[in-house]
């Protein structure tokens, strides 16, 4: 009878509440993929090349693992408390029947670790598969897609999210059914007061609003100008600043609802009712709401700056090269001679030096070259941050590296790019993507077309074409500011042959085919290693690169996930509540008359709005907190390319649509599914 | 005199053949325009299922309900929300005014349900609040108000659309004596004055004793009807009367052991 009773309770508690179950669902979820992380293919990979940097990672998942766990208590908790609320009529039933409070106690215990055990026996699959598609996608869109993909349940990741989950439950639930079994039988007999809090003088709500603008707005400015990122007191009140701004602000938005109230234009379906119940709904909850709105914010913050990271390291440079053997370790034509040896030269279908030295035929390396035209030019320009940051760097470039027009020729060629052509005394520039932003491509490229005047080692030149950015080596961490690119004779005369000299390849199509280039790659190195070359190739440039796209995007856009799907499980399931503990008013309305649908609408109006305040707060914060982010953390080639941040942040916004939306729809299917109940009246005595 | 609504042969049975009960068993009555009809019974006799299957917010088993020549039974969507709303005015025992609108929006309620402006409504609003004793609770919530000032703001939204019927379901049931009586008056004043039919619910045979005739329901039949002999007979004749009645309902003084 007892466990008759038990199973009976929890089978409809799920059903009740469809929200709550799902939020257990997603908690075992986020801990089995958080855990699984270094089961994922792009991770095993990454192991491979990196493999300090991928265990440093991975000793901090633990960490991760402990901060999901409390965010997540927070969601259980306030969940369950919604849960149990709602049956306290039904507490205090059994108990008048005799029911003993330890009795009562086993008997929830029981519920709650049936419902647990159902949620883990329906969540693991669904991680489990989450976690190998996170696997799959990633490595697809990483460009790995080529490995040959295995599937890894990880049971120690099982072990631990089973474990995990079950702690926190028990936690959140010992704290909450001591609350309840605390309190006398009457108390739980009785409906609870539907608390009408004194409502303050009307002015003290207004005042709240308009201090939490004028909070919010400084908190905007400081994070908009960098500020922010003075020192820790200057982030420290930007983000008091902020918090207490919101919170303010949702406290002092009943005054809005109020007058909407009073005020709504129309009298159509019922808008007082809805209004006034919002008002009501968002006087009860305005902290709730304020944090919810504040996760949605972290949510989207991190979600930015992750997807700003991965843009910054995973770059757009098309891959050209697959290996580089550096000059400075080894001999080059030793090099050559080896792998000629090993018959290792015919693996590759292109191989070819590429050449790079300092201006040494001047006497003052100070004053190698010179161009005073173009910064003349560029001083001409408008007044703008960019431009000041192009004079200040192009002052330092007395010295700069020069490329032989030959070999970059070749790496064009190679590239599929039309090569460059230098007539005599002309000089073209190389600049690489990671110093210049496009806005200040644009500027030298316009300059550039002058054909401004130019000293390489007191020698006339003028500068010519566009500016030049094909990555020279396979290392992506070797890179040139700035450097000149100039025919072959005048290369050998400046740097008087004393120049470093990089060998580059490029496989041969034929030992890729059939085979994926990752394999292709590592048979290769294979090969190259037996013969004690030194060299860089391009899977393990690109692993470094991945590994900072991974780990850094990775967790931001996990913790973005589970902030945003946090926040909005507690804005519906409170909502839900909230809806079910004015099921009365609901009932009038349906004896006055009120049809189902209009009950529906008025219901969908409300929790359009519900979602919408503390979503629309954190977008348009978010519009700053992105910016201060993105000033914050990245180079200047991010922060001034206003295209990609408006890319990145349309991205968001439609992220930010689709979650809420999908969020709304189940919320709506929720209520419309409970008013329908309501629409069959009772005998009331 | 018109009849509004005619009650015929309503029957209303719950549950299956063995274990059956019969809420109504054959009710047949006519309400006509502007009368004042109370409905007595003891607790269970079927007084609240009659008026339900009237309000459509049940259904009965069988006979039928017409308003003003129209069956009730036949409405469908737009049609019966119409009728809900502008054919029927409901007088709760609860009140049941939303404790989250104030009074002037709980009064509102019905012409928002069923779209007519705002503007067409205001001034039969005031009418009814200075006629109900109101007007100084209108912008108040209903917990600002006392329970005699609830039941009157329920009363107005009842006939702010001018309802061919008002139906109360024991109106008196959640009042004081003093509240319980003033209400009474008010309700009478509708009637008399402003023409509304009202069919009232009530076991309490001081509210009773307001009413022009008065069927007396007994295990899901009509038992007795009583009317007043209007002007001869005064309101104090009337109510000794019905206590006469009251005392032979559930059998009288034969089921007393």
């Amino acid at each position: 009878m007892f466990f008759d009773l038990v199973s009976r309770n929890s089978k409809r508690s799920r059903k009740e509440n469809g929200l709550f179950f799902a939020s257990l669902l997603i908690s075992i979820v986020a801990f089995y993929n958080i855990l699984s992380l270094s089961k994922q293919d792009v991770m095993i990979f990454l192991t491979k090349l990196e493999s300090d940097a991928v265990n440093k990672l991975l000793t901090m998942i633990p960490l991760f693992y402990g901060m999901t766990l409390f965010i997540l208590f927070f969601l259980i908790y306030f969940a369950s408390k919604f849960q149990l609320e709602r049956r306290r009529h039904e507490f205090g039933v059994y108990l008048m029947m005799g029911m003993r409070r330890s009795k009562l106690f086993f008997m929830l215990l029981a519920e709650d670790f049936r419902s647990s055990m159902l949620a883990l026996l329906m969540g693991l699959p669904i991680a489990i598969l989450l976690s190998e598609l996170t696997s799959l996608l990633t490595a697809r869109l990483v460009g790995l897609g080529i490995i040959g993909h295995q599937i890894s349940i990880s049971f120690q990741a099982i072990l631990w999210t089973a474990v995990g989950f079950y702690l926190i439950k028990l936690i959140a639930f010992l704290i909450l059914s001591g609350k309840i079994a605390r309190q006398e039988i009457g108390s739980l007999l009785v409906e609870t007061p539907e608390g009408t809090k004194k409502a303050l003088p009307s002015i003290v709500y207004a005042l709240a609003l308009s201090v939490g603008v004028i909070f919010l707005v400084a908190a905007y400015i400081m994070a908009i100008k960098g500020l922010a990122w003075d020192g820790v007191g200057k982030m420290g009140l930007t983000l008091i600043l902020g918090f207490t701004g919101t919170l303010l602000v949702f406290f002092g938005f009943r005054s809005i609802m109020g007058f909407l109230a009073k005020h709504s234009g129309s009298n159509k379906k019922l808008q007082a009712f809805t209004f006034r119940q919002l008002q009501e709904n968002i006087i009860r909850r305005s902290t709730t709401l304020a944090i919810s709105s504040l996760l949605i914010l972290a949510g989207l913050c991190c979600f930015g700056a992750g997807v700003a990271i991965a843009q910054f390291y995973g770059g757009s440079q098309q891959h050209v090269l697959d290996y580089t053997f550096d000059g400075d370790s080894q001999d080059i034509t030793i090099v050559k001679e080896t792998l000629a040896s090993h018959g290792l030269d015919s693996l590759f279908s292109e191989l070819f030096e590429m050449r790079v030295g300092y201006i040494r035929s001047a006497e003052d390396r100070n004053n190698a070259f010179q161009m005073n035209s173009v910064m003349e030019y560029l001083a001409q320009l408008p007044e703008s941050d960019d431009r000041n940051v192009l004079l200040n760097n192009l002052g330092y470039q007395t010295y700069p590296h020069l490329i032989s027009q030959s070999s970059y020729n070749r790496l064009l060629s190679i590239a599929g790019k039309n090569t460059i052509e230098l007539a005599e005394n002309e000089a073209a520039v190389y600049m690489d993507t990671e110093f210049i932003s496009s806005t200040k491509l644009e500027m030298l490229n316009r300059i550039l077309s002058a054909n401004p005047k130019v000293q390489i080692s007191g020698e006339n030149y003028q500068l010519t074409g566009t500016v030049q950015s094909t990555s020279l080596v396979t290392d992506r961490s070797i890179t040139l500011s700035f450097a000149l690119i100039v025919p072959d004779a005048e290369f050998e005369r400046f740097t008087e042959n004393d120049y470093d000299i990089y060998l580059n390849a490029v496989l041969d199509p034929e030992q890729i085919a059939g085979k994926s280039l990752l394999n292709a790659i590592s048979d290769t190195n294979q090969k190259l290693d037996a013969a004690g070359l030194i060299y860089e190739s391009y899977l393990q440039n690109m692993g470094r690169q991945l590994f900072y796209v991974v780990a850094a995007s990775y967790i931001t856009i996990y913790l973005a996930i589970i902030f945003l799907i946090i926040a909005n499980t507690i804005i519906g399931v409170q909502f839900l509540t909230w809806q079910q503990k004015t099921s009365r008013r609901y009932k009038t309305l349906v004896r006055l008359g009120a049809p189902y649908e209009t009950l529906c609408y008025s219901a969908g109006k409300q929790i359009k709005w519900y979602f919408g305040i503390p979503t629309v707060v954190a977008a348009i914060s978010s519009v700053f907190g992105v910016r201060a982010l993105f000033s914050g953390l990245l180079s200047s080639r991010t922060k001034s390319n206003l295209s990609t941040m408006m890319m990145i942040s349309a991205v968001m916004m439609l992220l930010l649509c689709v979650v809420e939306y999908i969020y709304m729809v189940a919320v709506k299917k929720s209520s419309n599914r409970y008013i329908l109940t309501l629409m069959v009246p009772e005998r009331e005595e | 005199m018109n009849s509004i609504l005619e009650i015929e042969n309503l029957c209303k049975y719950y549950g299956k053949s063995d274990n059956q009960t019969k809420a109504l068993d054959g009710i047949t009555f006519n309400v006509m325009q502007g009368e004042f009809l109370g409905i007595m019974g003891s607790s269970g006799s079927g007084k609240s299922t009659l008026l339900n299957c009237i309000a459509t917010v049940i259904g009965p088993s069988s006979g039928k309900i017409i308003m003003r020549g129209k069956e009730v039974q036949s409405l469908k969507g737009t049609q019966l929300a119409d009728y809900r709303g502008k054919q029927i005015g409901y007088l709760f025992q609860n009140f049941e005014l939303l404790d989250n609108l104030t009074g002037h929006e709980n009064i509102l309620l019905p012409l928002s349900l069923h779209n007519v402006p705002k503007s067409e409504s205001n001034k039969r609003i005031m009418e009814l609040a200075s006629y109900l004793e109101i007007t100084d609770v209108l912008d108040k919530f209903p917990s600002q108000m006392s329970g005699g000032q609830k039941q009157r703001v329920a009363a107005a939204r009842a006939v702010i659309l001018n309802p061919s019927i008002i139906l109360a379901d024991e109106p008196t049931g959640a009042l004081d004596s003093k509240n319980a009586k003033s209400l009474m008056e008010k309700l009478l004043g509708l009637n008399q004055e402003h023409y509304a039919t009202i069919l009232m619910v009530t076991h309490d045979s001081n509210a009773a004793s307001y009413c022009k005739r008065i069927l007396f329901i007994q295990d899901g039949v009509i038992f007795h009807e009583l009317r007043r002999n209007i002007p001869e007979e005064s309101q104090q004749a009337f109510y000794e009367r019905i206590l006469k009645v009251m005392a032979q309902l559930g059998g009288g003084t034969a089921n007393v052991l």
